[in-house]
Formats: C-alpha cells, sequence, structure tokens
C-alpha cells in the first residue's frame, strides 16, 4: 500500500520536475541587443504566427550577416555604431491570449532584459503587450497588428510601420475613384460584409465611413460570425441588394465559404473586394480557380519584384531558408526588426528613451523596403508611418497580382468580374 | 464541521506569512505574475465549488459571470467615472441577478443537463456582448491609465498591490465557503447535491437553496472579473467570456478536489503554474510541447488522485493534529 502511494506521489512529481527542467534554460553570454517578440506560437492561429516569426527570423539573418542587399544595415554584420553588436530576438508565445501578450511582454522586458518589442500580429494582443511596454518605457516597433485604434491612443513608445485597416479601406475605394479615372466605369454603390469580431467590425466601420465620405451608396451592411457554417441567407440579402460592387472583411475559413456560395447562389457583382482571410496561404489551396478575379488588400505581392529587383532576392533567400515563397504575414513582420536595428544603431544606444528618439528621426527610403511605398516616417502624434499604404492585388490564374496602384501594377486589372458561368 | 487544533492553526498562518513576504524576496515580477493568476483561478475554483462542489450543479458557464463582473465595471468607470470598487460590487450584483434570472428557469434541470444548459447561457451571454455596440461590441473596452492609486485600484509601478488584493480576494472568498460548508445551508446544499427528492422531503426548499448557491457563485466570479479587468486594462469577448476558461475553471476545481474547501486553491496552484512555465520554457518553439506536458500532468492526476490531489494534502493535515 505504501510503495503504491509512493508510485503515485513520484508520478506526479516526476512531472513537475521535468517543467523545472525544461524551464531552467541555459543562456548565453555573448554580448548581443536582445528584441522581445510575441506571437500566437500554439494554438488555433499557430500557423500564422509561425509564419510572422519566418520574416523576422530572416530579417535578423539579414541584419547580423552581410548581404548585398538594399536594406538597412544588411551589408554591414551587426550594428556598426555598437562595435558590429548582434540582433537577437527573444521570442514569447502568446498562444493568441491577451492576458499572454502582457505577462510575456512584462518577462521579456523585466527578465530577459529586452531592450525593445516587437510583433504580436493579433490587434487584441498587441494592445495589451504594448500597454506594459507604455508603462514600463520600452520602445515597441509593430508592423503585423492592423486594428487603427492601436496608434490612437496617443502611446509615446509605440510605433506602427505597416498600414492599418482604416488605410485599407481608403485605399479601395480610391481605387475605384481611380478605376473611373482611368477606364469611365462608374460605381455607384457597394455592399459591406464583415465578420464580427475585433477586426471585422472596425473594417466594417471604416468601409462605412469612406463609402459616405467618397459618395457611395451603401446599400447592404452585414455582419456574420466568422465560424458560421452557412452564409446562404446573406449572400441572398447581398443578391437582393444589387450592389456594384462587394466589400468583405473576413477570416480565412468564412472567405473559403462565401466564395463557394458566391458561386453557387451566382452572386454576380461587378467586382469582389476583400481584406485578409483571401490572402491567407490557404485560401487557394482549398478554393483553387474560383477565387480568381477576385481583388485583395495586400502590402506585398511576390510579383512586385518586377518593379522591385529587392523583393525578388529576399524572396530567393526566403525560399533557401525555408523551402517556400515569402507570404504576405512573413513580409509584413520582416520589416519591424530593421526599423528598430536602424534606430538603435543611430541612436548609438540600447537606452530606451534614445531608441524613441531615433524612431522618431526614422526616415527610411521607400527603395530600402520590400513594399511599395515611398518610405518609413512616423507620424509625431500616433506615430503612425505616414508612407504606409496597401496595395491591391488580383486573384489571376490562381496567383496574387498587383492591380492598384496602377503605377506598381503587374497586370491590368480584370474588371467587370466575369460571369461565375462561362467559366470552366 | 470539524474544530481546528493548534497545529493546524499554525501550519495555516505560516502558509499565509510566506504568501505574504512572497513578493517582497521574489525579484521577478512573472512569478509574481503567476502567484495573481494562481489567486484568481483559486478564488473562481473556489467559487465554482460552491455551486459544483458541495450543491451538485456543474457550470460550464463560469466565464460569462467573469466576463459580466469585468464588463460591469469597466463600463460604469469608462462611461460615467465610477469607481472600480463600486463597479467590484455592482458588477457581483449584475451577475447574481443575471444568476437568478437564468438559475430560476433551470431550477429542475440536473446532472448533464444543467451543465449543457449552463453552456448554452455563457455562449449566449458572449455573443451577446460580442454584438453590443454599447460595450464596444467586437472591440472591447480598454481602460483608462488613471493615476495609480488605491482608490482607483491601478497601480503602474508594481504589482504588489493586486497581489495583496488578489490574495485578500482569495481569502474572503474561501471565507464565504468555510462559512457555507459548516453552516446549516452547507448541509442543504449537500442533501439537494445526493437527491432533489430526499431533500424536498427533508423539508429543504430546493429552488430556493440551488438559486443561493449560483448567485453566491456568480458574485464571487464576478469580483475575480473585476479584478482582471483592473490587472490588464484591456477586456474583450475573447478574454473574458471564452468556453476554455470555463472548462479550466472545472478543471481546476474537479483535479484539486471538488467539495473540498482548498481543493479548488491546490488545483490551481498545480495547474496554472506548470501551465505557464511550460510556455514560457517551450512555447517560443512553437512545437507545442508545453501542451504536451501539461496534458500529461493533468491525466496523471486523474489517473492516481480521482477524488482530487486534496486528498493527499488532507492526510498530511490529519497527521499535523
Amino acid at each position: 500500500m505504501a510503495s503504491k502511494n509512493c508510485i503515485r506521489v513520484l508520478s506526479v512529481a516526476v512531472s513537475l520536475l521535468l517543467i523545472l527542467v525544461f524551464s531552467v534554460s541555459a543562456k548565453s553570454e555573448q554580448k548581443v541587443i536582445k528584441i522581445g517578440a510575441v506571437y500566437p506560437l500554439t494554438g488555433n492561429i499557430a500557423s500564422t504566427g509561425l509564419d510572422c516569426k519566418r520574416g523576422v527570423d530572416l530579417a535578423v539573418d539579414i541584419i547580423n550577416g552581410k548581404y548585398d542587399l538594399d536594406l538597412p544595415l544588411a551589408k554591414s554584420a551587426g550594428l556598426p555604431n555598437l562595435g558590429g553588436a548582434k540582433i537577437e530576438i527573444v521570442y514569447a508565445d502568446t498562444k493568441g491570449d491577451p492576458k499572454n501578450g502582457m505577462s510575456e511582454a512584462e518577462r521579456l522586458i523585466t527578465s530577459e532584459k529586452v531592450v525593445a518589442m516587437i510583433g504580436a500580429y493579433q490587434s487584441a494582443v498587441t494592445k495589451t503587450a504594448s500597454q506594459i511596454t507604455e508603462r514600463l518605457r520600452i520602445p515597441y516597433v509593430c508592423s503585423d497588428s492592423s486594428s487603427p485604434t492601436l496608434t490612437e491612443r496617443g502611446f509615446k513608445y509605440f510605433f506602427r510601420v505597416s498600414p492599418h485597416d482604416d488605410i485599407f479601406a481608403r485605399d479601395q475605394f480610391q481605387f475605384l475613384k481611380d478605376l473611373e479615372k482611368k477606364t469611365g466605369q462608374a460605381v455607384h454603390n457597394v455592399a459591406v460584409l464583415y465578420e464580427n469580431t475585433e477586426f471585422g467590425s472596425n473594417a466594417g466601420k471604416a468601409y462605412r465611413k469612406y463609402a459616405s465620405e467618397f459618395g457611395y451608396k451603401v446599400v447592404a451592411d452585414i455582419a456574420y460570425p466568422a465560424n458560421a457554417t452557412d452564409v446562404t441567407s446573406e449572400v441572398g440579402k447581398l443578391i437582393v441588394s444589387k450592389p456594384d460592387v462587394l466589400m468583405h472583411a473576413s477570416y480565412i475559413t468564412d472567405a473559403i465559404l462565401f466564395t463557394r456560395t458566391f458561386k453557387e447562389m451566382g452572386f454576380q457583382p461587378k467586382g469582389i473586394m476583400t481584406m485578409a482571410g483571401y490572402i491567407e496561404p490557404g485560401y487557394l489551396a482549398a478554393i483553387k480557380a474560383d477565387g480568381n478575379y477576385i481583388i485583395v488588400r495586400s502590402t506585398f505581392a511576390l510579383d512586385l519584384a518586377k518593379k522591385k529587383p529587392l523583393v525578388a532576392k529576399v524572396n530567393e533567400l526566403f525560399r533557401k531558408k525555408y523551402g517556400m515563397d515569402m507570404s504576405e504575414n512573413a513580409a509584413r513582420s520582416f520589416m519591424a526588426p530593421f526599423v528598430l536595428a536602424e534606430a538603435i544603431n543611430r541612436a548609438k544606444s540600447t537606452a530606451p528613451e534614445a531608441i524613441v528618439k531615433a524612431l522618431q528621426d526614422t526616415d527610411i527610403p521607400g527603395n530600402e523596403t520590400i513594399y511599395p511605398w515611398k518610405g518609413i516616417k512616423f507620424d509625431p502624434l500616433s506615430h503612425q508611418n505616414i508612407y504606409a499604404r496597401g496595395t491591391l492585388v488580383q486573384i489571376l490564374n490562381q496567383e496574387y497580382v498587383t492591380i492598384w496602384p496602377f503605377d506598381s501594377a503587374s497586370k491590368s486589372v480584370v474588371w467587370p468580374f466575369p460571369a461565375w458561368k462561362g467559366r470552366k | 464541521m470539524r474544530n481546528f487544533t493548534i497545529r493546524q492553526i499554525i501550519a495555516g498562518v505560516a502558509i499565509l506569512l510566506l504568501l505574504i513576504v512572497f513578493p517582497l524576496v521574489v525579484s521577478q515580477s512573472f512569478n509574481v505574475h503567476v502567484m495573481i493568476l494562481v489567486f484568481m483561478f483559486g478564488m473562481l475554483g473556489v467559487a465554482w465549488n460552491i455551486m459544483g462542489g458541495y450543491a451538485g450543479m456543474f457550470s460550464f458557464g463560469q466565464a460569462a459571470f467573469f466576463g459580466i463582473g469585468a464588463y460591469t465595471s469597466s463600463y460604469l468607470l469608462i462611461a460615467y467615472g465610477i469607481n472600480p470598487w463600486i463597479g467590484l460590487v455592482a458588477g457581483g450584483c449584475a451577475a447574481a441577478v443575471v444568476a437568478a434570472v437564468i438559475g430560476y428557469p433551470c431550477s429542475n434541470l440536473r446532472g448533464h443537463y444543467f451543465a449543457i444548459a449552463s453552456i448554452a447561457f455563457a455562449e449566449i451571454v458572449r455573443i451577446v456582448f460580442n454584438n453590443w455596440q454599447m460595450v464596444g461590441a467586437a472591440e472591447g473596452l480598454s481602460l483608462p491609465m488613471q493615476n495609480e492609486s488605491f482608490a482607483n485600484f491601478l497601480f503602474n509601478s508594481s504589482k504588489l498591490p493586486y497581489y495583496y488584493i488578489m490574495l485578500a480576494f482569495l481569502l474572503v472568498s474561501l471565507a464565504v465557503s468555510y462559512f457555507i460548508a459548516t453552516s446549516k445551508m452547507g448541509y442543504y446544499f449537500r442533501a439537494i447535491r445526493e437527491s432533489h427528492k430526499i431533500a424536498e422531503v427533508m423539508g429543504v426548499n430546493v429552488v430556493l437553496y440551488r438559486l443561493m448557491a449560483i448567485m453566491i457563485s456568480a458574485f464571487l466570479s464576478a469580483m475575480a472579473g473585476t479584478f482582471y479587468a483592473q490587472y490588464i486594462l484591456y477586456i474583450d469577448p475573447g478574454s473574458v467570456m471564452l468556453l476554455a476558461t470555463s472548462v479550466q475553471i472545472v478543471l481546476i476545481s474537479m483535479l484539486g478536489g471538488a467539495g473540498s474547501i482548498m481543493g479548488p486553491v491546490i488545483g490551481a496552484a498545480i495547474l496554472i503554474p506548470a501551465s505557464e512555465y511550460t510556455r514560457v520554457a517551450l512555447g517560443y518553439k512553437g512545437t507545442g510541447m508545453d501542451m504536451l506536458i501539461y496534458g500529461l500532468l493533468i491525466t496523471l492526476i486523474s489517473m492516481y488522485y480521482p477524488e482530487g490531489v486534496w486528498k493527499l494534502f488532507s492526510r498530511l493535515g490529519r497527521k499535523l493534529k
């Protein structure tokens, strides 16, 4: 009896010990600049988090090594102004929970002594993580969360490189205006469709705002839960409202479901313009040719390489390291380490106040980024990159092809949306 | 129930003293954060235990009460500038009222059916909050960063006040739980748990006492919710009303020992550090190893201590006599 009890206590104790052993990790003694990164590395959006991590890891390789690329600090090994110091990213897993975003950011700063933070991807997690950096006065450079509210808080230590959903929404209406000017095809009204969590409802709000600003009538305004399993009633409402253009903010599973239902029910507007879900790597894999002609907002597409050789070179490195093409998520997260490293190098210091001051003076020209932007420069108040803008890509032959801004386009847009019936 | 012996009282006081000194000697704030979570989930477990452990109503919807508490105090603070301490009480009352409204029609539901109804209830609450524009809908609520003070229930420079406040909350909920367990009410609850019919025959007002158990449990859960909002300073339905949180609360209470006073606290003291430290040590690799070890721990405990780890500790406690 006593031995049986012993076994019980032992086995539970051993598994607890296992946890302890793993917790005590060996610390290296190299002289490096540590930057903290929080991403959802396990859990239901782990694939996206790992995608972001690939982008960040490649960026760090380029900063720390010598590469013949037009990216900040690529040509030198490490940070020349700090004696060639290397960047090291300390990752932490949020599991997509805002509570973990807060505690991990704090742990990275207080225990791991990181001098700056990047990441989070999900806006709700970025919110709590950046509250901690603001409290502890540590700079946070975000290039992968798109909720407009993040840069509306007036934070002193928070900077965002990438465009937010408000900019993306405005771009889509700007495209309609540009299209009208170029081809004379007028659009009069739009339908707005969005999933009802933080991301979608904010995008819906932005769509409504810019529709009235640009003078388009909203003929349908439909919210739905992202995990819906049947959307025939939503698509029915869309068909009845007869919009010229559909604007859709979705995640991936709902994007797939809606595309199938559009085809089944023959929903046929002049254009379908979308956000997020339609550009996830899994979308085209599931939907194949039925995704053709749909337009998605993006910050990056591989065909930008035609006008920007840098994109091809970076993608080549990415392929070599991971055996796959660079996705939009990886490309967005890619830039934050450069912005931080460039600022730290200019500040010649890792003191938070010095880094923040350097970030305020950041002025990276557009040709040193992999995006079709004029550059990176932060608004003095909101700290949003004033040059950040979206591009629009259209799915043509099951590939994402840049079609707007027209001066960055590699092919011209197919408009209006070809009928479902005539397709193969 | 039993009276405490002097040795047991000394042991209790010693543990309490250790907990009070702990954050003063531990340098890394992450460890303090983990203890705060232990207290918070311990309190949620104690609250669950009052209805689940004593009265036999297996609720898988505690996150709804937790969320209502968080939302009530946050909304009152943001919209009307009402002090979060008042919001704390208001949130507790709101949760208790909601619990009564939903609990009354469910008074005939037992066992699995009650569990299913509680899941449905919590999901409905989450969906309502997800679409309710007045409380920020899916965007959630960001709490203003006011000046730090005890009166504002807000502390920027140190975690210590949060630690002691949560410890005090936990002690309050333990006191409530102890009082219930040793009073007439506790016997009524246990009678209801064993059989509604027998309890009724003995003259227990089943509907009334079930409602009381649900309301007390809801009130305490909502208090923890207000604490969470003041601690994290950002809430949205996706983080405070998740089914996963409800399940975690049940898991903590069951593994610790349902029906005992200290069981849920012991459950929290084992499971929360296990999940937090494995995530820190292994999560960054993105391999899911931490979840495997966590799962292994849960499996081992449920194999060897099906009645809860509490059994082991209560044996130690008896030896102290």
